[in-house]
């Protein structure tokens, strides 16, 4: 019996910042969740009102507490928010903070701040791992040098510290779109404590990124702390992932081609072979939470039954992890 | 509630199929292809659900596109459900050559009934389905002998299909003729109880002003199975007998049905399930939402929620 237990990303239901605000959607998609025999959630941080489930401040805001969200989200039958992804570029309308960056030593105390403040609400939602965005997307900054990169690691050291005071490993979560994405992530790691910071493995991110988890896995695989298994329907072969602002044009538009990158594992053109992925983890001894999602979906509650199917019928046998109870 | 075994459990969930798939061109059905039936039975799978139901009327894609019942069964269990439990007969009532009420047009009806039986004949279904009735607008005025004839009609129908092993059961639509309580009750004071069952749906009652779970509990001994639904309404004034449609054209509301489990829903499924308990039924219950994409649904979420809700609250009570 390994480690592993079933989440679910809930960033699927929200494509824009004014959708999926209210109670009873929130509460519909738990319920899609844990129906389809995911445990636990995945939560992404936002920012501002109509960002319920973005922070803790806002967790509080609408369920009176964070111990309240809890309660709500076992009212849905879902046992944890398994994981929290902050991407420390992104303000803070609670904090008055702008835009932070682990390549700026100035900010790094409030980085390690914030993410010490994730990491507590994690820890009282049955958490296990904080996701960060390790450094800017590549078209954004200048390219890393070892000085850079010596920065980097220092600032995710001290966090993934603060974050281990509340019982939550830190992992840094690399994206197609990353200026690590260049062969840079083992120097990164190299310059981390083993004990404070982990790898967070994103198999849609890395495919289209042109790089297979597979090798990932084979090469860091005592590293990886977390999992979140998403599928890649294209590749950026064209490097467009250089370019300046690529979150918009590139991710959110598509690039030049105006492709659909992401999809719920399983989905038709899927490049990731996801039953060789789950025995190349078991096989590296990986324990924990494996997220599954789909990043946008025209039909999120679809996109979530087909991968709940999926993990049913193929990857938990594979891992040998207990179903929920009544999920076969 | 101790924990139930599988061989244990009394009841199984089966999810009667209204379902609509999502295509690149926009909704489609998803017997559009094996690809969208595939995807529609892993959602059915991914939730739970232990089997399908489904139309009469669906028996021509699965002989064009599948072989036969047999073969179209063979790929819902491939998907890990167990099989086809229940067919819905959904006939083209016409007071000209097809109206229980009207003796005229029984031979007719039995006659559609030998071919139909015939045609499923190669799986093992428990029920199939009908509404006993016209629509209400071609039936009323309501009589005493208009019933009787319609029982009489099912009478025989019943003892066609209960040659073929299957249960003939009644669904009464709050749209058709024979749906306020009194005309339910002798309805039934008029069949055969060896050859006519009632189809409890839950939500169908409840527009028509009925309580279902009295109405279960008066006829328990004959229920065969239910279709487990919710609505948000309670149909007024001529809504039972809006011209040309009352299912999705009256104007209360354009959406009747919704999923169990949903907010604001008018049906009580803890004292329904309570009472499936305490009248010991043992079998299938089915869930159905149809019509779920109206105003704005999903299909999914709504078979996920109503599985969600049947796992989750139903079971607790009895399973």
């Amino acid at each position: 019996m390994s480690g592993i237990r079933w989440a679910y990303a809930i960033n699927q239901w929200k494509p824009q910042f004014d959708d999926f605000v209210r109670r009873e959607q929130h509460e519909r998609a738990l319920k899609t969740m844990s129906i389809a025999g995911f445990e636990g959630v995945e939560l992404t941080y936002g920012t501002g009102r109509w960002e319920p489930l973005g922070n803790p401040r806002q967790l509080a805001a609408n369920f009176g507490s964070v111990a309240g969200f809890r309660e709500f989200l076992h009212s849905c039958a879902v046992d944890a928010v398994s994981s929290w992804y902050w991407d420390p570029a992104e303000r803070s309308m609670e904090e008055l903070t702008g835009p932070l960056s682990p390549l700026t030593e100035a900010d790094v105390p409030a980085i390690v701040a914030r993410a010490s403040r994730l990491a507590e609400a994690l820890a009282a939602l049955g958490g296990s791992v904080l996701l960060v965005r390790p450094v800017p997307g590549a078209g954004d900054v200048e390219p890393l040098d070892d000085d850079a990169l010596d920065r980097v690691a220092a600032c995710w050291e001290a966090a993934g510290r603060a974050t281990a005071e509340h019982g939550i490993r830190l992992a840094l979560h690399v994206d197609f779109l990353s200026a690590l994405r260049r062969d840079h992530v083992p120097s990164l790691l190299d310059r981390t404590d083993p004990a404070l910071v982990g790898l967070a493995l994103d198999t849609g991110e890395l495919t289209a990124g042109g790089i297979d988890p597979l090798a990932v896995i084979e090469r860091m695989g005592d590293r990886i702390w977390h999992v979140q298994f998403k599928d890649a329907l294209a590749v950026d072969d064209a490097e467009e992932y250089l370019q300046p602002h690529a979150h918009w044009t590139v991710r959110v538009r598509g690039g030049a081609r105006e492709v659909r990158w992401f999809a719920e594992p399983g989905a038709e053109g899927g490049l990731v072979d996801f039953p060789a992925v789950t025995r190349a983890l078991v096989d590296a001894g990986y324990s924990g939470w494996i997220v599954v999602e789909s990043d946008q979906s025209p039909h999120p509650a679809a996109s979530a039954l087909l991968a709940g199917y999926l993990v049913q019928r193929e990857l938990r046998p594979l891992v040998g992890s207990a179903a929920p109870e009544g999920v076969s | 509630m101790s924990a139930v075994t599988e061989d244990e459990r009394a009841i199984k969930w089966s999810y009667m199929d209204h379902w609509r798939s999502n295509g690149p061109t926009g909704p489609v059905d998803q017997w559009h292809s094996h690809k969208t039936m595939s995807a529609f039975l892993k959602q059915i799978k991914a939730t739970g659900f232990d089997a399908i139901d489904t139309f009469d009327f669906r028996i021509w894609q699965m002989y064009g596109d599948y072989g036969g019942p047999a073969k179209y069964q063979e790929m819902v269990r491939d998907h890990g459900l167990e099989r086809i439990v229940n067919t819905f007969h959904a006939a083209d009532y016409d007071v000209r050559n097809y109206a229980p009420h009207l003796p005229e047009t029984h031979a007719n009806i039995l006659e559609d009934f030998r071919v139909t039986m015939g045609r499923w004949s190669e799986i093992e279904l428990d029920n199939i389905i009908v509404m006993p009735a016209t629509l209400f607008y071609d039936m009323e005025p309501i009589t005493e002998d208009k019933l009787k004839y319609s029982a009489e009609c099912w009478n025989k129908v019943g003892e066609i299909t209960a040659g073929f092993g299957v249960k003939l059961t009644c669904h009464h639509e709050f749209f058709c003729g024979i749906q306020s309580e009194p005309d339910i009750e002798t309805f039934y004071s008029y069949t055969d109880p060896r050859y006519v069952s009632l189809f409890v749906d839950t939500a169908q009652h409840c527009i028509a002003g009925l309580d279902p779970v009295a109405l279960y509990d008066r006829h328990a001994h004959r229920v065969s199975g239910f279709h487990f639904k919710d609505t948000r309404n309670v149909a007024t004034g001529d809504d039972h007998r809006h011209r040309p449609d009352s299912e999705i054209m009256a104007p209360t509301t354009g959406k009747w049905f919704y999923e169990m489990g949903t907010p604001h829903g008018l049906v009580d499924f803890e004292a329904m399930m309570t009472a499936v308990r305490d009248n010991g039924y043992r079998g299938w219950i089915s869930v159905e939402h149809d019509k779920a994409n109206k105003e704005g649904g999903d299909y999914s979420e709504s078979t996920a929620i109503s599985r969600w809700y049947a796992k989750n609250v139903l079971e607790e009570i009895y399973r």
